[in-house]
């Protein structure tokens, strides 16, 4: 019997002093994730002024704009102070939750909420139709090694990774909108509108899913204790669902946790197409408007929500293999 | 123009012969989609056409402009100027309320200029505008002075514009300035209702509008980034009327079964600027078989689906400041030859296109402009910019190329406001300088309240500029409006304000 893959330098002997591994596992996590967040906030605030100047931005279409115009803006938005005072006012804020003001769109937090919400929504309903369509799908290539149906499904995963997810949404928009007028093209406005989004994500992240369920999958089967398991004269069924999948979860989700990171990527893109309320369109407008607060806060909550996804990870580990132990 | 108007007008009989079996309905709703969310209502606070486009809709000015750019009695019902410029006075419309019920009057105007030329209006882009208003005095109730730090020709036109837009005070002090950022009040043809960031903006009609309530009972606007999208939108039956078509999508709606093209002539032109210091367009020689190298009318057919003209100095038909006399550089790659060997410049010589990256049609003008200079000789490469760095640090720093993007819409339609920008000494389109002479011009034409001798200057500009070949002009882009066949009665003007009051749509 083998350990799980990928995570060998982890399974091991307990620390003497491991009385609560997970506890203290988290409060070393979340000291790391801190200097983490720093770094990227740090990085984020100082490299979004160097790309441009909101003052000239905001200005750009006046015809006349003397240097003392431009001066005045700055200094009505705050940037004419340090840059450790700016970046110290916004943590500051960041930490008691007052996101302070957009420089062009008002109260942050409200915007911050709607559009985090939106995208949540948006990533766990892909996610969630992935599994439902990788995971069974996945299975039964494995178990059926090199029939028909693998062959279909090994084409099809890879046919759907070669969607580029723009072409994807603009092509699910002009059959089920412009054509067949059964879906809202754009916007959210009910259940409905969440359906050709969740698609365009979730085919993507449903093809490479796939392909780790049957590779890992496959693996296990020919593994000693699922032989094991079959000689004991377990069903079919119970050989599968409650010993290979279990086993063969730990790289997915692995991966998934990966994955997270691109996936927020990914919906930028697909938020665009659609309309959708998120963090992406969001990001997308404070960029073309140089609007600092927005763009450093959207980053420090995406960056923070990438760091947690991790650490869950990590921490479901334990739940799919008790060998596993946390350092 | 005439040939525009009479396009407009079949367009309109169009939209209308279809519809003759329905009743025109002053009940219906209407719902426009546009690219961009402005993110604040309150007037002092943009530069940007998103929010004229709707925001027209909620207040008005002393003065306006309709849709042949004429000025038009708005708040004010009429005004004199005096003491040669520097003083202004109107006599204000009696009756009128602001949406919350608050009387508009003299004091509201002063208030409003108050505010714009004080700490408010500072922190924001539309002050710069209104720096030759020194002060607003209250007369009366109904008439207002103002008077000017200097005689500012083009202030009337200026007083149609956003940052002066009436705003209610009472309304202003008692529920801050944020509140106001996010929900307008004025005394425009439409109220409004509620607003989500991002998504939309609903207003109702204001059946108290001082001219008349408007056609239609609802006007709710959409924000959609994405080109596309909006159009799918009104192919799907969602919006019925987008704005910001791109020109590669005029023929899809042309062809659609519900929709239609409405077209008018704008104030955006599109330009390459030449580097005059230190590259090898110095010579002006070069610079003139650089315009001649090029063929303006193939451009316009070919990326702009024909919705466009080509223009010989950096304005439209529209301008003040036209000069129909003027003539570009005519189409000829010979003589450009010719001049770029008097120049000296061998065949091959490399040169670059800095331009702004986020414009497609221009991406794609761009990339036959190579094709044209190549037809000269020239080994001519491109530099797509994103826009934040390109108006940032390329331009106003003077690191360009030998070639740049200039393309500037000046809403005044008067062409101080573009040609100050770009050939007077020290502004940030003008990084390389001009000459003393066009300083000169410039100056003059600004302290005239003379119109006439304005005109005769600013034409003047322009043959200069036409002389030493600054840019290389290359086109009047039309405004391209999609509008779904239920719409009746829409006429847009050439400002990209969409004032919606005579609009209504079959339901």
């Amino acid at each position: 019997m083998q350990p799980a893959r990928g995570i060998a330098p982890r399974a091991g002997t307990s620390p003497p002093e491991a009385d609560l591994p997970i506890l203290s596992f988290i409060l070393k996590r979340v000291i790391q994730a801190g200097f983490v967040l720093v770094a990227v906030t740090l990085f984020v605030s100082f490299a979004i002024r160097l790309t441009g100047d909101p003052a000239v931005m905001m200005l750009r279409e006046s015809a006349n704009v003397t240097p003392e115009d431009l001066a005045r803006i700055r200094e009505g938005l705050g940037l004419n102070r340090p840059f450790l005072v700016q970046y110290g006012d916004f943590i500051g804020g960041l930490l008691t939750g007052e996101l302070g003001n957009s420089f062009f769109r008002g109260a942050i937090a409200p915007l911050i909420s709607g559009a985090l919400g939106a995208t949540l929504l948006l990533a766990l309903t892909s996610l969630a139709v992935s599994l439902l369509i990788s995971v069974p799908l996945g299975i039964y290539a494995a178990t059926h090694r090199g029939s028909f149906g693998d062959q279909l499904v090994r084409v099809l995963s890879l046919a759907g990774l070669s969607f580029p997810n723009f072409w994807l949404g603009i092509m699910l928009v002009l059959i089920f909108s412009v054509t067949l007028r059964w879906l809202p093209p754009s916007g959210f406005t009910g259940p409905q509108s969440l359906i050709m989004p969740a698609v365009t994500i979730g085919v993507i992240l449903t093809s490479t899913n796939l392909r780790i369920v049957r590779t890992t999958m496959l693996d296990v089967l020919s593994s000693q204790f699922i032989m094991v398991a079959r000689a004991k004269g377990l069903s079919q069924t119970a050989v599968i669902y409650k010993h290979a999948l279990r086993n063969s979860s730990i790289a997915l989700v692995t991966y998934l946790g990966l994955q997270f990171g691109s996936l927020m990527g990914g919906l930028v893109v697909v938020e665009l197409v659609f309309n959708w309320p998120g963090m992406g369109t969001l990001a997308i407008e404070a960029i073309a408007q140089r609007d600092y607060p927005i763009l450093q806060t959207v980053i420090s909550i995406l960056a923070v929500l990438i760091v947690a996804v991790n650490l869950l990870v990590d921490l479901t580990y334990m739940l799919l293999d008790p060998r596993i132990r946390l350092e | 123009m005439t040939d525009l108007k009479s396009r407009l007008l079949i367009a309109a009989l169009a939209a209308t012969t279809a519809l003759t079996a329905a009743p025109a309905l002053a009940e219906g709703t209407l719902t426009v989609a546009q690219r961009q969310d402005p993110a604040n209502w309150d007037p002092v606070d943009t530069f940007l056409v998103a929010w004229g486009s709707v925001a027209s809709n909620i207040y008005d000015g002393l003065v306006r402009r309709d849709e042949n750019l004429d000025l038009q009695p708005g708040l004010a019902e009429s005004w004199e100027v005096l003491d040669e410029g520097m003083r202004i006075r109107f006599k204000l419309r009696e009756g009128v309320q602001f949406h919350n019920g608050e009387p508009f009057n003299a004091e509201a105007v002063k208030y409003t200029f108050d505010r714009l030329l004080g700490e408010v209006g500072g922190a924001g882009p539309q002050q710069s505008n209104y720096t030759t208003i020194y002060r607003v005095e209250v007369v009366d109730a109904t008439t207002v002075d103002f008077h000017m730090a200097q005689p500012d020709p083009v202030i009337l036109t200026k007083l149609s514009g956003y940052g002066a837009m009436i705003v209610p005070p009472q309304y202003i002090e008692e529920n801050g300035q944020e509140h106001f950022d996010m929900n307008p009040v004025g005394t425009g043809p439409f109220k409004f209702v509620s607003y989500e960031q991002g998504a939309r903006i609903e207003l109702e009609a204001n059946a108290e509008y001082f001219e008349g309530a408007p056609e239609l009972h609802g006007l709710v606007f959409r924000f959609i980034r994405e080109d596309a999208t909006r159009l799918a939108e009104l192919q799907s039956g969602g919006v019925d009327l987008v704005t910001d078509v791109a020109f590669s999508a005029v023929p899809t709606i042309e062809a659609a079964d519900n929709a239609g093209i409405v077209a008018v002539a704008g104030p955006s032109i599109y330009s390459l600027a030449l580097k005059t210091k230190d590259a090898v367009t110095e010579d002006v020689r070069v610079r003139r078989a650089l315009n001649m190298a090029v063929d303006k009318q193939a451009l316009i057919d070919a990326f702009l689906a024909g919705r466009g003209s080509p223009i010989a100095s950096l304005q439209g038909e529209l301008s003040f400041g036209h000069d129909p006399e003027l003539e570009g550089y005519p189409f000829d790659p010979q003589q450009a030859m010719a001049l770029l060997e008097e120049a000296g410049v061998a065949p091959g010589t490399e040169m670059t296109i800095d331009y702004r990256a986020g414009n497609s049609t221009f991406n794609e003008v761009a990339q036959a402009l190579t094709g044209f200079f190549a037809a000269v000789g020239l080994n001519v490469g491109l530099n797509p910019v994103e826009d934040g760095v390109f108006l940032n640090e390329i331009v106003p720093q003077g690191r360009t190329n030998e070639m740049y993007q200039f393309s500037w819409g000046g809403w005044t339609f008067d062409f101080d406001n573009t040609a100050y920008l770009t050939y007077h000494e020290g502004e940030k389109w003008n990084p390389y300088g001009t000459s003393d002479e066009m300083n000169a011009l410039l100056d003059e034409q600004r302290q005239s309240p003379d119109q006439e001798l304005r005109e005769e200057i600013l034409q003047k500009v322009a043959q200069l500029a036409h002389e030493e070949a600054y840019h290389i002009p290359l086109y009047n882009e039309e405004t391209v409006y999609a509008v779904a066949d239920r719409v009746e009665g829409f006429v847009p003007a050439p400002d990209k304000r969409l004032r919606l009051t005579d609009v209504s749509v079959a339901e």
